[in-house]
């Protein structure tokens, strides 16, 4: 143990700093002692944190330059800005402590704070001089990353920079074909979710009378909540997109009003013509809670616990043109009219086979691999089923048809 | 929560599925977990299929386990299908159907490569279920027109054989479709005239039995199940017309079946004789 303090304040006296050995010993023997660090570990680990302590890094890195943000041209390079917080965003992980956007005379960017990085927190408006951030590139955008070795420095003088542009529009549902524009929206809250995380507040479908959208309320937005049923004005929100389906997010900047009027939530008709090609699972004979009329897990629902539930029929189902795919979702009606087969009678076989998945076998057995178009609108990835049909049998006029078009090539 | 997104299955005929050699993994990592796909001589980059044919042989080669074959026939040429243990559903509804019959599978194509180095593509089934006649024959057109489709989008990746270093504007958004079609002309150098006749044949056969079967040309829909209307024809009311749909259908496959052309490129792994069948 002597030896190891005796290495460590040789090195740190290397530094021009002084630590009295007490210090160095005892945080060693917490490590060693306490928590079973390996010796070299400890070693290494004290070393750097007196020297952090005393603001010299571990590792000498490649030296940074002072840069503007127009010249970021490259990723993996280390530079220093002088810049001006323009806007502040959510981090989508805990191991992002702050991202925004930051803005000089030249232009705007994106920056990452790492929580890792144990950097105090920017605050927006403000001017700083940022050192030793490393450069990032993602689908030919750049950003700037503030790692353990960066530091910030507050600026007395104001960095002049543009402002981000971020008037937000007011816009309707169906007019958000874009992610990363700010909005603003008149809706009613059609449905809420369980949230699965705890970075999110509230999440659910909102809609207008041009369609329905997804929208996410993250915790840190710190607004208050949405009702079911009630129609607000959200202001400041940020599209975004998963996998070709847009939503919205509500966040710190955004704001929420209710409105006096009800919106009425309409739909944009859909069409969708092709085989089904799946039949998945919670199809057939399910139970749905009787407050909620969510599905029931193994009778648990997800918002109110065991409860006796209700019984329902539905399919869930996917049609696939070849192209793209479609999930859809038929209710009980129009299940028990395509299957032939009523409610008291799904659940009569259910009980004989002492299990329900014979209904969903059944509904397999009838429609898989079979071509139908339906209508319907669109919520979210489903097209609700409002009417089926079979696609009518090939003729020999449309044959030709093709067989020309063929011939054309 | 979805965090991916289905896999489209994609319309192929038996003959180019057959004479698909060409398969990889792709997706944002490299990696054992990305999907892998078939790239057909057309420039289907498939990593599922669906299909409606006809089975005319299925057997059972497991041993300890079922592990059930079947081989379905479309207006091409012929396919296997597989359905072991793994797909259970699939394996059991194969076991309990009779050959022949229509049948639509949904499976993921298996790329096996024999000693002697030949290339045998079969599908291992997802899914399968018996269908009418009337579902083949959609199924025929519609996959005559995703070939077709495939067909174009080879004709305009084409030309650029020479002078590539004169990338004109016109061909810079190069769009996923092209992309294929592009990697499918640069593996297979498809014959484009090829494709296009067996679709043509496709096509003409089953024009002929639909002549045959003196379809009227305009058939009321079966089981249109709207919430408006309220006198709807039920299922159980449409089922007997399908069945005579098929019975009618077993009763000419014969016929039908001698009336496909048999490949010449069919021989070595995958011969089989239709004539022995009558």
């Amino acid at each position: 143990m002597k030896e190891l303090v005796d290495q460590i304040s040789a090195r740190l006296r290397d530094q021009k700093i002084e630590v009295p050995d007490e210090e160095i010993a005892s945080r060693l023997k917490k490590l060693i002692d306490d928590f079973r660090v390996p010796e070299s570990e400890a070693r290494r680990s004290v070393l750097n944190y007196f020297l952090k302590e005393h603001g010299i890094m571990p590792l000498v890195r490649a030296s940074s330059e002072k840069v503007k943000i127009s010249e970021i041209k490259e990723a993996g390079k280390w530079v220093d800005l002088e810049v001006k917080v323009l806007d502040l965003w959510e981090p989508a992980t805990e191991a992002i402590s702050q991202t925004g956007l930051i803005g000089d005379a030249s232009g705007s960017m994106k920056f990452v704070k790492w929580a890792k990085s144990e950097l105090p927190n920017l605050e927006l408006g403000q001017s700083y001089l940022l050192k030793r951030m490393v450069t990032d590139e993602f689908q030919g955008r750049f950003s700037v990353k503030l790692n353990r070795t960066s530091q910030i420095e507050p600026l007395e003088k104001e960095v002049e920079a543009r402002p981000a542009s971020r008037a937000a529009q007011a816009v309707k549902v169906v007019e958000i074909t874009e992610p990363g524009l700010w909005v603003d929206l008149k809706v009613k809250v059609a449905q809420l979710w369980e949230t699965n995380s705890d970075a999110i507040s509230q999440s659910g479908l909102v809609g207008d009378e041009t369609g329905s959208i997804k929208f996410v309320k993250w915790a840190k937005a710190d607004l208050s909540n949405m009702e079911e049923g009630k129609s607000y004005l959200l202001r400041n929100l940020v599209t975004d997109e998963f996998q070709g389906r847009f939503s919205v997010k509500l966040n710190r900047t955004s704001q929420i009003e209710l409105l006096d009027v009800d919106v009425e939530i309409g739909s944009q008709a859909a069409e969708f013509s092709g085989a089904l090609v799946d039949v998945q699972k919670g199809s057939g004979l399910i139970k749905r809670c009787p407050v909620c009329k969510r599905s029931l897990a193994k009778g648990v629902c997800s918002e109110h616990g065991k409860v006796e539930g209700t019984y329902d029929l539905r399919i869930k189902a996917v049609l696939d043109d070849g192209r793209r795919v479609q999930d859809v979702l038929i209710n009980r009606e129009t299940t028990e009219r395509l299957v032939g087969l009523t409610l008291d009678e799904a659940k009569q076989m259910a009980m004989e086979a002492l299990d329900h998945e014979v209904v969903r076998s059944l509904i397999e057995s009838k429609l898989m691999g079979r071509y139908f178009s339906i209508t319907g609108p669109r919520v979210d990835r489903y097209l609700l089923v409002e009417t089926i049909n079979d696609v009518p049998p090939v003729t020999e006029s449309r044959v030709d048809e093709l067989m020309a078009e063929v011939e054309a090539v | 929560m979805a965090g991916f997104s289905r896999e489209v299955a994609r319309r192929i005929f038996a003959e180019e599925l057959k004479s698909s050699n060409y398969s990889f993994r792709d997706g944002e990592e490299q990696n054992q977990y990305a999907p892998q796909y078939l790239l057909t001589p057309t420039g289907a980059k498939c990593n599922r299929v669906f299909i409606v044919a006809t089975l005319i042989e299925k057997d059972d080669i497991g041993g300890d386990t079922e592990y059930w074959r079947g081989r379905l026939v479309d207006p091409t040429s012929s396919i296997l299908i597989y359905a072991g243990q793994y797909q259970p559903e699939a394996a059991q509804i194969l076991a309990n159907m009779e050959a022949p019959a229509f049948v639509s599978v949904v499976g993921k194509p298996n790329l096996y490569k024999t000693e002697d180095g030949n290339i045998i593509i079969s599908l291992r089934a997802e899914s399968i279920q018996q269908v009418d006649e009337a579902t083949r024959n959609l199924w025929v057109m519609d996959t005559a027109r995703r070939t077709l489709e495939r067909l174009t989008a080879l004709k305009n990746a084409k030309p650029a054989p020479v002078s590539s270093e004169f990338a004109t504007a016109d061909k810079v958004p190069s769009s996923a479709p092209l992309q294929d079609a592009e990697r499918a002309l640069e593996h297979y150098h498809t014959d484009v005239e090829h494709y296009r006749q067996m679709t043509l044949r496709a096509l003409s056969s089953l024009k002929a039995e639909l002549a045959k079967n003196g379809i009227a040309p305009e058939p009321k829909i079966v089981d249109r199940a709207t919430p408006e209307s309220e006198s709807l024809p039920t299922p159980e009311k449409a089922e007997p017309e399908e069945k005579q749909a098929t019975r009618k259908s077993k009763g000419k496959k014969n016929e039908s079946l001698s009336a496909w052309p048999e490949s010449e490129n069919d021989e070595e792994v995958e011969t089989f004789n239709l004539t022995k069948k009558s």
